[in-house]
């Protein structure tokens, strides 16, 4: 029998704890045995990626790209969310303030989310420049709460959103599930509108170096890709984790973040 | 103008709790009753309870559960019934969760009652009947009555086990063995802890009763009430269970319960009692323990059973959902 697969991931939420259980009692002790360990931050995960403490390593957006950086291209992704194929970033503003697109950003104030968040902070300025909206135009709003888990916490959204609220802001950049959570513009009537959708991105993915041999990958992605949204014994991992189903990795969503991290010059590292 | 920061606010909480917790956040005072109308949709919308709002506060569960999901199967109420008797004894202890005693007056079930409920516990789903007193061997037709039972499902009958005499040993060797399992009440190793509390000469009589009960081909299961002063010696009761026969599953040890007259003990109440739906004479009661006190009578309706169980089953999922861990499981069998 071949030792488990260790998988890291990021301590978010404590409910990181119950779906890492989960999915180790789902993959069981037979061929695609697999167990888990869980760090406080992504460069940390990274680092015990790199060093070969862990077999795969549960990955946002951020932290692949920053690991393709340190393998010059040597690792490779073996899995993601459907979730993960279609992410958006999303700029709200108050309802009826009569802003549309990234043009209206101009000269105004944007609450960023955490800024090591790919898609409330690195990525809002990076499509901000793509449309020619020089940053140095805008007010920016800098919510760092949530620093080392890449805005997974959803916390620094919520802030840059109060701060839309108290006026202390006009616009908040958001992750597509934050605005889904807060039930877009229509659970709060009259709070928030949204005036710019980003096109769709790559969010997280089961990150490998190549020393993880394919007889080791393949049985437990196997066992990965048979999870089943309608097993009631899958469901509510799958719901806990936000999916419906694995799929293979969409590695061309990832080039706008390759492209924003070199472009902000943000380190391959931490 | 409703007050969003406190929906962003619950929206923070909630995503940093463990599935299954709790969050309260607080309302704001103007900004009812719409914001309690966007609270409700956003759990709602999100996959999360909204447990109460209630003194301008909102409380939220991370997730939705049935308040009765962890329950173990035995512990969902109507799982199985209770049934008392009667609610005349021989004896009177003096820790009687039901007061009972021989001036007690009878308030028995007849034939024709057991009979129906016999019947309607099997068409509910019930999965065991647990006939109690009183001592139910005081009744001229225990017999009877026991047969009904055991024609309609596996049934557990309490006795203390002091009567196993003449005719009354006649009607127990009358009962079924397949389907029939004796509790019998014996507190302690030697003679001088029960005989206290359930009266000089209980003990003998009573460890003769086991004895006769196991002879007889029953399965007999102990049931002792724990008294403060018995805990160091309750290794040595397991032990002396185990010399007689009994096997480990069958040595039930429960803490005495502030019920009856019982002068001291634990407080029992709806809130902190998971339900054991319990049929008497004079009504449905949310437990055996609890089953002459007023507090705890369900409905005066025994019939349907049906609708007693789902009025019990409603009540405590309504009290799970407000308060998951207060809930403490007193067993009697
Ligand atoms: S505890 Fe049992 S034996 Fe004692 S008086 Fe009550 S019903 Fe009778």
């Amino acid at each position: 029998m071949s030792k488990p697969l260790i998988v890291g991931s990021v301590a978010y939420t404590p409910n990181v704890v119950t779906i890492w259980e989960g999915m180790r009692d789902y993959f069981g002790d037979g061929q695609a045995e697999m167990d888990f360990v869980l760090f406080s931050n992504y460069g940390r995960q990274v680092d015990a990626l790199l060093d070969q403490t862990i077999d795969l390593a549960w990955n946002t957006n951020l932290a692949w790209v920053r690991t393709v950086l340190q393998t010059r291209g040597e690792c490779r992704a073996i899995a993601m969310r459907d979730t993960d194929t279609v992410f958006q970033t999303v700029i709200v503003a108050r309802a009826g303030a009569g802003a549309d697109g990234l043009e209206s950003i101009r000269g105004k104030r944007l609450a960023l989310g955490s800024k090591d968040s790919a898609q409330a902070a690195i990525l809002p300025l990076h499509y901000l420049k793509r449309e020619g909206v020089d940053v140095d135009d805008v007010d920016l709003i800098r919510i760092n709460s949530d620093i080392g888990k890449h805005g997974d916490t959803g916390r620094s959204e919520l802030d840059a959103l109060s701060a839309v609220l108290d006026d202390r802001a006009d616009f908040a950049a958001l992750g597509i599930n934050t605005w889904n959570g807060i039930g877009r513009e229509e659970l709060m009537p009259g709070a928030f509108e949204a005036v710019w959708e980003s096109p769709t991105y790559s969010h997280c993915n089961f990150t490998a170096l190549p020393g993880l041999s394919d007889d080791r990958v393949a049985p437990w992605l196997d066992a990965l890709f048979a999870m089943d949204w309608d097993n009631p014994a899958h469901q509510p991992i799958l719901e806990m984790e936000g999916l419906r189903t694995w799929v293979p990795p969409k590695l061309d969503g990832y080039t706008s973040l390759f492209e924003a991290v070199d472009e902000q010059g943000i380190s391959p590292r931490w | 103008m409703v007050n969003y920061h406190v929906v962003l606010d619950l929206a923070r909480r909630v995503n940093n709790a463990p599935h299954g917790a709790m969050v309260t956040v607080p309302l704001d005072a103007g900004s009812e009753p719409g914001l309690q109308r966007i609270i409700a949709d956003w759990c709602d919308h999100t996959g999360n309870e909204l447990v109460r709002i209630e003194d301008m506060l909102a409380t939220v569960r991370r997730g939705r559960s049935d308040p009765l999901g962890g329950l173990a199967a035995g512990q969902l109420p109507g799982s199985r019934v209770w049934i008392y008797t009667n609610f005349d004894c021989n004896l009177a202890c003096d820790y009687c969760c039901v007061r009972s005693s021989p001036q007690t007056p009878r308030r028995a079930l007849d034939s024709g009652q057991i009979r129906q409920l016999a019947a309607e516990a099997v068409e509910a789903g019930v999965g065991e009947l647990v006939l109690t007193g009183g001592e139910p061997f005081l009744l001229p037709d225990i017999a009877e009555l026991v047969e009904i039972c055991t024609d309609a499902l596996p049934t557990t009958l309490l006795t203390n086990g002091m009567l196993f005499k003449g005719r009354r040993l006649e009607s127990l060797r009358r009962m079924n063995r397949d389907r029939l399992a004796l509790q019998i009440s014996l507190d302690s190793v030697t003679p001088d802890l029960h005989d206290r509390h359930r009266g000089r000469g209980s003990w003998d009589r009573a460890l003769a009763g086991v004895r006769i009960a196991i002879a007889e081909g029953f399965r007999v299961r102990i049931a002792a009430t724990l008294m403060p002063e018995h805990v160091e010696t309750l290794a040595q009761f397991h032990d002396f269970l185990d010399t007689l026969g009994i096997a480990s599953e069958d040595h039930l040890i429960r803490p005495l319960a502030h019920q009856g007259v019982a002068d001291h003990g634990i407080v029992l109440t709806v809130e902190s009692l998971i339900p054991e739906v319990t049929v008497t004479a004079d009504g449905i009661y949310w437990h055996p323990v609890s089953a002459v006190d007023d507090d705890h009578l369900v409905t005066r309706d025994i019939f349907p059973l049906a609708s007693a169980i789902s009025q019990v089953r409603s009540t405590f999922r309504q009290q799970r959902a407000h308060a998951a861990a207060a809930a403490q499981w007193f067993p009697c069998a």
